[in-house]
């Protein structure tokens, strides 16, 4: 059988083959296999044409698979000595460390426990699988068996008399929410004890992770910290290539712990991590360490210099740019960022201009305080270098929140309808929760929530719940209300 | 030229089959594994010295050995796993290689495949060794535990007469170590002659995922051990190359992939593929960069490859559980090394760009990689 040519296969008309559709066309899919038939040489060979086609699909699809090409391997007779050098001396280098490894006697550091030795079935999965849902289905069957023990005998006609489908409707929707809430219930305490445990846990291990890695430290021979610091600042490259900063952090901080000596670039490379989460002042420090340590270290000051811009410091950032001019004079950042810093200079308060000083003012609300505070912290960063103006005292309002909470006037009338709409039900005799309680609860409650509860009486936990304990006690607590 | 650039800098012929190269960690010493003509094993080690390499050591035992790993040796010992025709494991001081540290009879068959962790990572769990062989079984080893293995996965006992049945069992062609990011976490991926890919899971000791895929599984590697599993490279017979994204498993589908058909085959000097289907025999992540890798194809051909995030790693489907989107793969470069498979690959853990690779044209080389920090 012939081969089908590539114009049938992908069905291009010759037209197509032509410098004006070629220039004309917008689609990269078309394009790449233009660029195929003319490379096949099976319609001709075209040179120009080719090239042509070639540098639209560029245009069109820089990373098209049609400019993956084979290369042929070079040599090293084709490289300049200059290069090969730095592998070169790398060689000696990594010689003297594998010598001074092989001095280094091997201690047994303490190593975890071996694993119980145990097998993992394959092919199996299908049976277990099987098992498990059979079990599963029979409960359900189980479960739906003893639902149905509650049923009317069709032949009992005085049941049915006293049956009233409407509340009887209104008992099950009750009974599901409750089952409803039962389990948000029970997640939220779930909830709330799995996150004190892993909080406890979390200071337990972290206390226990640091003195392990004080002992392992001692234990290192400088040779291996350097290495192990090495591999960690790596690792928090990679992290901050994929904009994982929280992570990257972790790990340049675990560099500089393993070799803090020679820690300028983890120091440098954590700084910029916390820069991009706009962590300033963490920021500031590292650049400070690594400053310490390298003290001309170009990057370091710049993103110095970026940290004090972005914290609001522009007049120490105005000089640390200028700093980094001084040593890279044509540093593209460090210019762009003072020649808007001239522009915005203007603004900017004399030196010598006192910072001004904002009083905390005392707020019963802890909430209230926290977000004045972060307002603060904002102004503060906006312009802390800001002309000196009289003081001005946070003219916040102060307010009541106790006027928020009118449990009183509210809640009676309410509670006294949804009740009075509960009473109504005759032996509805779930399972209650202590009626005190509910009280409690409805007093604390503030306005907002309260109408909310109006509004949907019967998905409210707490007004439902009343129905529980049967009429009396609901007046109890009405009038303990 | 700004992009990557790979150069052969040494060439060293031998006279036996190479079967595994790997560089000793911290030196700048690669040992060769290889099977002699008279199938007794040979272990060679090479010393880089400026334009020539120099043989330091040469051992000869009765096995040929298959393949070999540093992952559970620290860096004061440095001893070698080495997994050989006979389904022996052994660990070598290579200072001292007349007596193994340890060896046991692990296989009844060929050891096809090992891998190591836990050496050099710290606070990682203990170190292990684990091995894939003919025989459909893969094991993991503890060398304090003695003759039996820690984890033993097998297939389930034959039944009948083996001769009928032999060829029921799955052959293990690779094994990799990955999401060892704590002292209790550790999964194994193994891939099968016909196409089976499965994660075990250590921890809970089960089967974590499986899946099928077209052809069988000649390499799989997770882009780091040492971290929750990120991303899983699996390479196949006639060509296929898969990156899974392990961030994001979905209940039913599983891990989301991109997939390369013609990851073997010579892409040619015009760009256009030609030539019949060829196998990705191993694949190779850089140690200083876990997005950019290395396969090595069975027409002598190596290609890089970077690996691109999607913006968001992961949807919500309709039922609005979470699914991985995978990523792109984006072809550095492609270079003809040999005329033959090249089947190991070893980037050297310390040194940028500098590796070893065994091709089957009975030769060692060793590569040197330009520009790789500028991807």
């Amino acid at each position: 059988m012939e081969k089908k040519r590539l114009l049938e296969k992908y069905q291009i008309p010759v037209g197509h083959l032509d410098f004006d559709y070629v220039k004309k066309c917008e689609n990269p899919r078309e394009m790449e296999k233009i660029v195929m038939i003319l490379r096949s040489g099976e319609e001709g060979f075209y040179p120009d044409l080719t090239r042509c086609a070639e540098e639209k699909l560029k245009e069109l699809k820089p990373n098209s698979k049609m400019f993956r090409y084979e290369e042929q391997i070079r040599t090293s007779d084709t490289l300049d000595v200059q290069e090969l050098k730095p592998i070169y001396d790398w060689t000696e280098h990594i010689k003297y460390k594998d010598h001074a490894l092989s001095v280094l006697k091997e201690d047994s550091t303490h190593l975890p426990p071996i694993r119980k030795p145990s097998k993992i079935e394959i092919d199996k999965q299908e049976d277990k699988d099987t098992k498990t849902q059979k079990a599963e289905s029979a409960a359900k069957t189980n479960i739906s068996a003893k639902k149905q023990t509650n049923r009317i005998k069709s032949t009992d006609y005085n049941k049915w008399d006293k049956y009233d489908p409407d509340e009887e409707i209104l008992r099950m929707d009750l009974e599901e929410e409750r089952t409803k809430e039962q389990v948000q219930v029970r997640a939220n305490q779930l909830e709330t004890a799995a996150v004190a445990k892993s909080k406890a846990g979390h200071i337990d291990k972290q206390a226990v992770a640091e003195q392990r890695l004080a002992e392992q430290l001692k234990k290192l021979s400088q040779l291996e910290r350097e290495q192990y610091a090495e591999r960690f600042r790596l690792r928090g490259n990679e992290y901050f290539k994929v904009k994982d900063y929280d992570q990257a952090v972790s790990e340049y901080t675990l560099a500089i712990e393993y070799d803090p000596e020679q820690a300028a670039r983890a120091y440098n490379n954590r700084a910029i991590s916390q820069l991009k989460q706009h962590k300033y002042v963490a920021a500031m420090e590292d650049c400070e360490a690594c400053l310490r340590l390298e003290p001309d270290n170009v990057k370091a000051i710049l993103r110095l210099a970026d940290a004090n811009y972005g914290y609001g410091r522009r007049r120490e950032s105005y000089g640390l740019y200028e700093r980094v001019l001084n040593l890279e004079s044509n540093n593209a950042s460090a210019q762009k960022m003072l020649k808007q810093l001239r522009q915005e200079l203007g603004e900017l308060a004399p030196s010598n201009a006192t910072r001004l000083i904002i009083e905390e003012v005392e707020q019963k609300d802890q909430k209230e305080q926290k977000s004045q505070k972060e307002k603060k912290d904002q102004k503060e960063q906006l312009k802390p270098k800001a002309k000196p103006q009289p003081k001005v005292v946070q003219t916040k309002k102060e307010y009541d929140l106790a006027e928020l909470v009118k449990p009183n006037r509210v809640v009676k009338s309410k509670i006294a309808s949804a009740a009075e709409a509960l009473g109504k039900l005759k032996g509805s005799n779930h399972n209650p929760n202590s009626n005190s309680d509910i009280g409690q609860k409805q007093q604390q409650m503030p306005l907002p929530l309260m109408m909310m509860q109006q509004g949907m009486p019967t998905s409210q936990p707490e007004l439902r719940l009343n129905n529980n304990s049967g009429s009396s006690k609901n007046k109890l607590l009405i009038q303990e209300l | 030229m700004d992009k990557p650039q790979m150069i052969e800098h040494l060439h060293e012929a031998v006279n036996y089959t190479v079967y595994d190269t790997k560089w000793i960690p911290l030196s700048a010493k690669f040992v060769v594994l290889g099977s002699k003509p008279n199938s007794h094993g040979i272990l060679d080690i090479y010393e880089l010295n400026e334009a020539k390499l120099e043989k330091v050591k040469s051992v000869e035992k009765k096995a040929a050995f298959k393949c070999g790993t540093f992952g559970a040796s620290s860096l004061r010992n440095r001893h070698m796993a080495i997994g050989d025709f006979e389904g022996r494991l052994q660990v070598l001081d290579l200072e001292r290689t007349d007596l193994a540290v340890y060896n046991v009879k692990g296989h009844n068959s060929i050891i096809n495949c090992v891998d190591a962790i836990g050496g050099t990572q710290l606070e990682c769990g203990s170190p292990e060794i684990v091995t894939g062989s003919r025989d459909g079984a893969v094991k993991v080893w503890d060398i304090r535990q003695g003759q039996a293995p820690v984890v033993d996965i097998s297939p389930p006992a034959q039944m009948g007469d083996g001769i009928n049945n032999s060829n029921l069992r799955r052959d293990c062609w690779a094994v990799a170590f990955g999401n060892t990011y704590n002292a209790e976490e550790r999964i194994v991926a193994a891939g099968y002659d016909n196409g089976d890919l499965k994660l075990f899971d250590l921890r809970a000791l089960a089967v974590r995922w499986e899946a099928t895929i077209k052809n069988g599984i000649c390499g799989v590697e997770f882009d780091r051990r040492d971290i929750p599993m990120n991303k899983l490279a699996v390479t196949t017979l006639e060509g296929g190359l898969l990156v899974y994204d392990m961030r994001t498993q979905h209940p039913t589908k599983g891990f989301s992939w991109v997939e390369e058909r013609n990851a073997g085959r010579s892409v040619g000097t015009n760009g256009i593929i030609n030539g019949p289907k060829a196998t990705v025999w191993t694949v190779r992540h850089l140690p200083q960069n876990r997005d950019v890798f290395l396969t090595g194809g069975g027409t002598g051909s190596i290609r890089i490859w970077k690996y691109e995030y999607p913006d968001r790693r992961f949807t919500d489907d309709a039922d609005g559980i979470k699914e991985g989107v995978a990523g792109k793969l984006q072809m550095v470069s492609a270079v003809t090394l040999s005329s033959q498979p090249v089947h190991s690959f070893d980037w050297h853990p310390d040194k940028l760009g500098l590796a070893v690779a065994g091709a089957f044209d009975q030769s060692v080389r060793v590569l040197i990689t330009t520009k790789l920090n500028t991807l």
